[in-house]
């Protein structure tokens, strides 16, 4: 993959959901597929081959419905979580739930001519199916659900109307209950990496309400009211920083927040021309952001001027950049709904468009070359 | 021959002094006929005879002066000897007198030193008889006030009896003196430091008590502190009367009290220190004028004083005294610090103009917010509120340029001066650019303020976009020629230099657009708001048989309708969107159209981006930003046939009411074509009604 030069993957149907896969040295992302036909979802594995630049890919069967969310488990390599949904033509209703799938092999890059005309066949695999989470009403939406970071047992799982903490091995709600009870519905939420792992933030229209799982949830452990002028759609906690996080919104804005004084954001920019939908920190240098929105862009942020101090060991982690957007990657012709950065490398990542077009693109080298030397 | 000629040196000259007789001949013979040379000959024999006589002439003459003064001679040396006889004598005679001289001044020797030794005497006596009556005279003087005659007497007689002071006679003069020249001193120090001694009397005070050798350094202490305590004692008066009286009058009670003071102790100063070097004074000048402008400009800024004519007045009153004393204080600080008060006079003056302009403009809108507020926008012209809000603008920025004119009349004694005009053009500048930057700063700050809440209605943000837009164009460049004319007629000869226009108009128009760009987002914003609810509550799954288009797509089209009507008033735009082909039906896409391949040759379109000043960009701005959101919200849900079929009927009575505003009908559709293929996409049983029947439906509803 060349300087400017991003790789374009395709897929049949449209998507929304996009994880990196992590505790893993390979480049790897996972796909889902958002199609209302019966039996026709999938899950790909595609991974990029750092040397040669060249794009791998697996696919597997996910008949149990259109993937809403996707999240790789970073305890183990091949569980993954996805939230997905379902039409039943027999009672004429849609039904979600989290299902916990593990993959029969990691690999991707075909070893011998055999795989490779499997792969070439694109003969969808299946997945072994671990558990699957429904709600107690079965017409209850669920935005998304999130791998504890740290007890891979538990996993957070965000309701229309609540946070529920799940225990993957039974199923069963194991703690943080707020079902029911917001009356303003939220669009989604991310465990807090910070803080002992025990809170989880969520996005409730303009606003950021975390909570302790810990508590029946009734109250916010701290809160940012009006992050944004509109619907709040995704935020990303800062991998370093434990009071840091962006928020990602309606009104175009990518916001950089501390969360311990919540009236201002630190850090605000509005370089898209559509609503913000995604928004992600490069897990080894903060002050890179990546952002997807439905102008059909990506953006490639610096946010240098908030991660200016000293980190623990009171040496310089990176030399900074300017504030502002290093560069926009304009490969997409359809809404960016998600975007990450891989696990593996920290300079590549992946944008997703709904138009099902994957493209994995680099930080500008001389940027690289900037944070590095 | 010709050069020699022209040497002057012709041999050929008989005359000359080079005459060469052989080349004369030879040239003569060459060149002269025989009758020639014949005549040639003998009118040369003629002169030679000729010259000869003379000579013999003046050989006779002189012998016989040479005779004669030998003559003379002869008898010069008899009459000398008669000569010295007579001399002789004259020395013997003088001689003679010498003796006898001697011998009177002599005799007269006696007397003479008797009479200068009985004036001698006689002096004496008047100054023992002065010195006698020295005391009883000072105590006269003293008590009749004289102190100027008491001093002067003392000084007189003080040397004498310093010499003789220590014969007993004298002593007791001497004490008795002392004693009271030490209570004229007292009563000099006392009134000194008497509250009621008035300047001059001070300085004649502080005069006499250097006379009397006081020492210098501390008179001029106690002098300079009592001339400060009561300089500080017109200040304190002065401070207090501030809230009291009008400027004229305390412009009056300062030049009369405190300043006239001042001159005086200056001017004293000068003549009794003046031998020293005078250095503390213009800094003592400057302490107490430091104090006297700092209460002036209190006084110029308390709001009773802000009438014009009268600042004016007073100002006037206030530089000329200050221009009098510059004469006596010549220090360069206090006229540049009078220079100061004016030009600081004006600048407030311009200050509080561009500041009332501000918050009486903000009064005004206001007052258009709430007339907006009570009524709809279809009733209230929105070009009259704009063309009365301009025109208020506009005269309240020229009336107060031609208050400022006021500084430059003639009859003022700044009013002529080029500084002076400098100023007020400087003001006056700063009064229409600091008016247009406040509008501006208004304006991005409301553009800011509706996008956090939406108590600012969009048709103010309209009004005050074309307001920026107008200034910009015309409104600037009129202000600054009518500025550049008032000058012109007030102070002819003053250029105002190149100003920087340019700034202004960046301002005005960064904030236009942002009122703009505001405007288009509120509005497409409120309908995307609409949008977004209605179609993230409805359950599309289940909704039943479309019977007409929903009620929010109505207000949809009514918010957007009436921002385009609000619009069209202020930016009306030329070109009419055709209309014929708005009819065109637009559910020909099938779903399997929805892909990449077709969307390649679409346009990207940007929702949030700049709104142009022009009905139909602003209409464009917010169909963009209602229907982008329209998009995208459908694509979060899920559905059935007859939500599918509701949708369709939406996204036509949308197209059928929207087509007529904005003029880029491909934005449009290709927008709501972009939602009804999301929703194709997203329904279990994707099948859409025959366009007839959308029709019906559609008008039924």
């Amino acid at each position: 993959m060349e300087e400017g030069n991003s790789i374009i993957y395709g897929l049949e149907h449209q998507t929304r959901a996009l994880s990196p896969q992590y505790e893993s040295d390979a480049i790897r992302f996972l796909i889902g597929t958002q199609s209302l036909k019966p039996q026709s979802n999938q899950v790909h594995v595609v991974e990029l081959e750092e040397d040669t630049g060249a794009l791998h890919t697996k696919v597997f069967k996910h008949d149990i419905g259109e993937i809403w969310h996707l999240r790789c488990s970073p305890h183990d390599v091949a569980t993954l979580l996805t939230t997905h949904n379902a039409y039943d033509p027999n009672t004429s209703q849609c039904s979600m739930g989290v299902s916990i799938y593990k993959l029969p092999t990691v690999e991707v890059i075909p070893k011998d001519l055999d795989d490779l005309s499997a792969i070439q066949g694109r003969n969808a695999e299946d997945m072994e199916l671990l558990i699957t989470i429904t709600p107690e009403k079965p017409e209850e939406e669920i935005r998304c659900a999130e791998w504890h970071p740290t007890d891979p047992a538990r996993i957070g799982v965000v309701y229309e109307t609540g946070v529920v903490v799940h225990d993957v091995t039974t199923g069963a709600a194991a703690g943080g209950s707020g079902v029911g009870k917001a009356r303003v519905k939220f669009q989604g939420g991310k465990w807090n990496p910070h803080q002992g792992h025990c809170q989880f933030a969520v996005l409730q229209d303009m606003h950021i309400k975390c909570f302790d799982t810990r508590t029946d949830c009734s109250k916010a452990a701290w809160s940012i009211d009006n992050a944004h002028r509109q619907l709040a759609r995704d935020l990303d906690f800062n991998p370093n920083r434990q009071f840091h996080l962006a928020t990602a919104g309606d009104d175009a804005a990518l916001n950089i927040w501390d969360y311990r004084n919540g009236k201002e954001p630190i850090f605000s920019r509005t370089d898209h021309s559509h609503w913000v939908w995604t928004v992600r920190y490069n897990t080894y240098h903060e002050q890179l952001l990546l952002t997807g929105s439905s102008d059909a862009r990506a953006l490639l942020t610096a946010a240098a001027s908030v991660c200016r101090d000293q980190d623990d060991e009171g040496a310089r982690l990176s030399q900074v950049l300017e504030d502002g957007v290093l560069q926009s990657y304009e490969q997409h012709e359809d809404s960016v709904y998600a975007c990450e950065w891989s696990a593996a490398e920290p300079w590549t990542f992946a944008s997703l468009s709904y138009d099902a077009r994957l493209v994995l693109s680099r930080v500008p080298r001389h940027f690289k070359y900037k944070i590095l030397l | 021959m010709a050069e020699q000629g022209e040497n002057g040196e012709n041999p050929l000259d008989i005359d000359g002094s080079n005459f060469n007789p052989d080349m004369y001949l030879e040239c003569l013979m060459k060149c002269a006929t025989l009758r020639q040379v014949m005549d040639k000959e003998a009118e040369i024999v003629t002169q030679s005879q000729f010259l000869q006589s003379e000579m013999q002439t003046l050989v006779y003459e002189n012998y016989n002066k040479f005779i004669s003064a030998t003559e003379t001679v002869r008898k010069m040396r008899s009459d000398f000897i008669i000569m010295q006889e007579e001399m002789n004598k004259l020395s013997e005679n003088i001689n003679k007198i010498t003796t006898f001289s001697g011998q009177i001044s002599e005799s007269l020797k006696e007397s003479g030193n008797n009479v200068s030794r009985l004036c001698g005497t006689r002096q004496l006596l008047d100054k023992l008889q002065f010195l006698f009556l020295l005391p009883s005279q000072l105590n006269k003087a003293i008590l009749e006030g004289r102190y100027t005659d008491a001093v002067h007497d003392y000084t007189h007689a003080q040397r004498v009896l310093q010499k003789y002071g220590n014969q007993p006679s004298f002593q007791s003069i001497q004490t008795e003196c002392s004693e009271i020249i030490y209570g004229l001193k007292k009563t000099l120090r006392d009134r000194l430091l008497s509250p009621e001694t008035s300047a001059s009397e001070l300085a004649e005070s502080v005069g006499l008590l250097r006379q009397l050798q006081e020492t210098d350094s501390s008179l001029k202490e106690i002098f300079l502190n009592c001339a400060e305590s009561r300089l500080d004692k017109h200040l304190q008066t002065l401070n207090s009367i501030v809230d009291s009286t009008d400027i004229l009058e305390w412009v009056e009670k300062c030049n009369d009290t405190l300043l006239a003071d001042l001159g005086i102790i200056t001017s004293c100063y000068h003549e009794m220190f003046q031998e020293e070097d005078h250095t503390d004074i213009p800094e003592f000048a400057d302490k107490i004028m430091l104090q006297v402008f700092h209460l002036f400009e209190e006084v110029a800024k308390r709001p009773e004083n802000i009438g014009t004519e009268m600042l004016i007045r007073g100002l006037d009153k206030f530089f000329r005294k200050l221009q009098a004393m510059t004469e006596i204080i010549s220090s360069d600080t206090m006229s540049n610090k009078a220079v100061d008060v004016v030009i600081q006079c004006i600048n407030h003056k311009a200050t509080i103009q561009y500041q009332s302009i501000q918050t009486q403009f903000k009064e005004s809108l206001m007052k258009v917010r709430q007339s907006l507020a009570s009524k709809g926008s279809e009733t209230t012209d929105l070009k009259d509120i704009l063309n009365s809000l301009q025109v208020y603008f506009m005269q309240k920025v020229q009336a107060s340029l031609l208050d400022l004119m006021a500084f430059l009349q003639n009859t003022l004694s700044f009013g002529l001066k080029a500084w002076c005009a400098k100023a007020v053009a400087d003001t006056c500048w700063k009064v229409i650019s600091e008016t247009m930057a406040n509008l501006s700063d208004m304006v991005k700050k409301m553009a800011c303020l509706q996008t956090s809440n939406n108590n600012i209605p969009f048709e103010l943000l309209l009004i005050l976009a074309k307001l920026c837009l107008e200034m910009q164009e015309n409104g600037v460049t009129t202000l600054h020629s009518h500025l550049v004319k008032l000058l012109e007629e007030a102070a002819p000869g003053l250029t105002l230099e190149n100003r920087d226009t340019n700034s202004v108009m960046v301002h005005l128009s960064t904030a236009a657009q942002a009122a703009l760009d505001s405007e288009v987002v509120f509005i497409g914003q409120t309908a995307a708001q609409m949008l977004r609810v209605s179609v993230l509550a409805r359950d599309w799954l289940r909704a039943p048989e479309p019977r007409g288009p929903r009620a929010v797509c109505r207000r949809v089209v009514e918010t957007l309708a009436s921002a385009d009507s609000a619009a069209s008033q202020l930016f009306p735009t030329s070109i009419k969107p055709s209309s014929d082909s708005s009819r065109r039906t637009i559910w020909s896409r099938a779903p399997s159209s929805f892909s990449p391949i077709n969307r390649i040759f679409s346009e990207r379109i940007e929702v949030f981006s700049p709104a142009g000043a022009d009905r139909a960009a602003l209409s464009n701005g917010a169909l963009k930003v209602a229907l982008k959101a329209l998009v995208e919200c459908v694509r979060l849900r899920t559905f059935g046939r007859h939500g599918l079929q509701q949708l369709q009927v939406d996204v036509h009575f949308l197209q059928q009411r929207l087509s007529c505003m904005g003029n880029d009908e491909r934005l449009l559709n290709a927008l709501l074509e972009d939602a009804l293929a999301s929703a194709q996409l997203r329904c279990v049983d994707p099948q859409l009604m025959e366009p007839s029947i959308v029709d019906i439906i559609c008008e039924r509803g």
